[in-house]
């Protein structure tokens, strides 16, 4: 697409700058400020989850038990993918579309800054609520993150627990209602939906899926409250409930959550393989459409994290089918991918490494959620390492690498300076191996039947286990370059100019670098 | 934003979705029971059967009914079948009964669940009396026998020669201080 944009510099000084000091931080409705500090603090959640995991895999690096009781080993993956999910990846997604939709849309902020505000200041709320049952008698969450009941009903310290989740979840709502509300109010003259960038696209669909599932997440920890503490039996079957409701409750919630956290991914890759291909995207309109039809099927599949409660065969088939058709439109995505490389002028900067990585490392996760989707395959592989390697081969080569991607492809527009690119090349290639050493192995041990969530295991693991604890320390260490290389970037580096990168296209690219404080006060003309 | 974002179409009906979306996760609750009942999945059993409303026009069959006994966690209460099985006919009222001692010197209040396997084989397991029905008290040291009166529907499918039936004690309540109740 192509744009007219006016020069406004000259009404800058129309504008009041961002006050001083934490107060700008605090009371700001600017949508980049917010989107910096959501992104600075997924970036905080990412390390301190990092750092659970690196506990996580120094027990697991030899068999018995060395550093930890299980109890604490509990906390810790509980902790890990709490952390993960609800501070890492999902406020990393919503960082990014705070400082990209108002600028790839042509709008001058978000729709509703102030609850913009309030979003992200929700968040270390929640965090601070989640994180001090480590300080109490009892200790953190230790049922896992999908805190099944009656095994969380009976936990200590389950109310903050759920306070927790409960501010998380408004939070996120209010997220995605800002989102929704933007791109259908506020996109500029002459960008129809379908001309919509399709990080764009693959936010407004996240942002309704958000506002499908969140709430029942919020229905799921009520019901756990009220189990807890004011004598329900919504999950207890001394009382006439049912364990089994939890899981449908629950995994209603969590598969729509699974594409909450790709979709925007989808997003992100499609711009970064079209710039440094030079080549527009192939199928566009093909793109959108299988995000939809994602979302959609998303709704009727949740019931494959469940195969073994001893279904009907009749719904074991349906969700069997159901959960196969999903890899229908990811192979369309896949494909166009593909298609657009395909005979393109393609240069390897360190966003275009990470997102061929991501391309090819996120499409096995898929292949081998296929392999569980198979029911009958699926009564081996339930709770086994097999499962955890596939959702973290969707989850950080996936969502993480994407996120990564976007950070360097977007950092330059951000802060006005170019990243190094050895650097970023040197982390690259250390977390792909560190990436790839952790969690490969853990289909091979998966397969031979070691189970999830043991602080201990049988010996002839060991060999394997060791080697993902090597190829984990390397991944985890190599984000403290990531780390540096960013805040190098954010004071210092070459200029960078508003295109940055010569295949780019898109409204961003038109507004200086780094982008000034308001952006599109007159609306750019979209062809 | 002057006009204020409730005179905001797109958001009021984001807020109305969140809203619906929050009551329809309880609404999954009375769904799921219904559902269950429905296609007597998850071995799931409700209430007391009528008996006297079948017809009689299926022909009879024999099948066998294996009982089992759980004591959740930790309650202090002995708990078994008298028969371990029973071979019974269908549309035939059979009879057992299982035994229950309570270990302790206070009054336990309990409650037993009951569960068919296999789950499709529920809806054709028809108890008319049953110590699940209601709440189980025993006193200290008591012991009782607990009658179950059911029958098999013919409709059982074919390929069902065996159903077991299972029940699941668990402790309600325990009479707490009881010595010191007695002084009053």
């Amino acid at each position: 697409m192509s744009a007219v944009v006016e020069n406004h510099n000259h009404h800058d000084d129309h504008h009041h700058g961002p006050k001083k000091g934490i107060m700008r931080w605090l009371t700001t409705t600017n949508h980049k400020d917010i989107g910096t500090l959501y992104l600075w603090f997924s970036f905080a959640a990412f390390l301190l989850g990092g750092a659970f995991a690196m506990g996580i895999r120094a027990e697991l690096f030899e068999p018995g038990l060395q550093l930890m009781d299980p109890i604490r080993y509990n906390q810790l993956v509980t902790m890990h993918g709490l952390i993960m999910i609800f501070g890492g990846v999902m406020p990393a997604f919503v960082g990014l579309a705070n400082w990209l939709i108002p600028l790839q849309i042509g709008a001058p902020d978000m729709a509703m800054p102030r609850m913009n505000n309030l979003s992200f200041w929700l968040l270390p709320t929640a965090f601070a609520i989640l994180l001090s049952t480590a300080f109490m008698e009892g200790g953190m969450p230790g049922f896992g993150w999908t805190f099944y009941a009656p095994l969380s009903t009976n936990y200590p310290n389950v109310a903050y627990f759920v306070f927790a989740i409960h501010i998380m979840g408004a939070s996120s709502i209010m997220g995605s209602i800002n989102v929704i509300v933007t791109i259908m109010n506020m996109r500029a003259p002459g960008m129809t939906l379908m001309k919509m960038p399709l990080f764009v696209w693959s936010w407004l669909i996240t942002a309704y899926l958000l506002i499908a599932v969140m709430p029942v997440l919020a229905g799921a920890v009520t019901m756990l409250l009220m189990d807890a503490y004011f004598g329900t039996s919504f999950f207890d079957a001394a009382g006439g409930g049912d364990p089994v409701l939890f899981q449908h409750v629950f995994w209603f919630f969590g598969h729509p959550e699974v594409y909450i956290m790709i979709l925007p991914a989808f997003g992100i890759t499609s711009h970064i393989i079209s710039t440094f291909s030079r080549k527009p995207l192939f199928g566009h309109s093909s793109m959108v459409y299988a995000m939809v039809s994602i979302a959609v099927l998303s709704f009727v599949v949740w019931a494959h994290h469940m195969f073994t409660v001893g279904m009907p065969l009749v719904a074991e088939l349906f969700f069997m089918w159901a959960t196969m058709l999903i890899a229908i439109p990811t192979g369309v995505k896949v494909f166009n991918w593909c298609a657009t490389i395909f005979k393109g002028s393609i240069t390897y900067e360190t966003p275009m490494l990470f997102s061929i990585a991501f391309v090819v490392l996120f499409t096995i996760g898929g292949f081998s959620g296929l392999m569980l989707a198979i029911t009958p395959a699926d009564f081996q592989y339930h709770d086994t390492y097999f499962v955890v390697a596939h959702f973290h081969y969707v989850l950080v080569p996936g969502a993480v690498f994407s996120i990564m991607a976007a950070v360097y492809y977007w950092l330059p527009k951000w802060t006005g300076n170019m990243y190094d690119e050895k650097m970023g090349r040197l982390h690259f290639w250390l977390s792909f191996a560190g990436v790839n050493i952790t969690f490969f192995p853990q289909h091979f041990v998966g397969l031979a039947g070691m189970p999830r969530r043991y602080a201990d295991y049988a010996l002839q693991f060991a060999e394997w286990n060791a080697v993902s604890s090597v190829g984990a320390f390397l991944f985890g260490l190599s984000q403290l370059l990531f780390l540096y290389i960013v805040v190098k970037t954010v004071f210092a580096g070459k200029k960078a100019t508003p295109q940055v990168w010569d295949g780019a296209d898109g409204l961003e690219w038109t507004v200086d670098s780094p982008a000034p404080y308001h952006t599109f006060d007159v609306p750019p003309k979209v062809k | 934003m002057s006009n204020g974002p409730l005179k905001n179409k797109v958001f009021v009906s984001l807020l109305g979705a969140v809203t619906f979306m929050f009551f329809f996760s309880f609404m999954l609750v009375p769904l799921y029971n219904v559902f269950c009942e429905v296609t007597g999945l998850n071995g799931k059993i409700y209430g007391p059967s009528d008996f006297f409303k079948k017809n009689n026009e299926t022909y009879e069959r024999q099948v066998n009914i294996r009982f089992l006994s759980t004591v959740n966690g930790s309650a202090p209460v002995t708990f078994y079948p008298s028969e371990t099985n029973l071979e019974v006919m269908t549309d035939k009222v059979s009879k057992t009964s299982y035994i229950a001692t309570n270990n302790t010197n206070k009054r336990l209040t309990l409650s037993i669940v009951p569960s068919v396997s296999p789950g499709l084989a529920a809806e054709n397991v028809k108890k008319i009396q049953c110590f699940c029905f209601s709440e189980q008290t025993l006193e200290p040291y008591e012991t009782q026998e607990w009658a179950v009166r059911f029958y098999v529907d013919s409709e059982l499918s074919e390929n069902v020669n065996n159903v077991y039936l299972s029940y699941t004690l668990f402790e309600k309540e325990r009479e707490e201080m009881l010595a010191v109740n007695h002084e009053h």
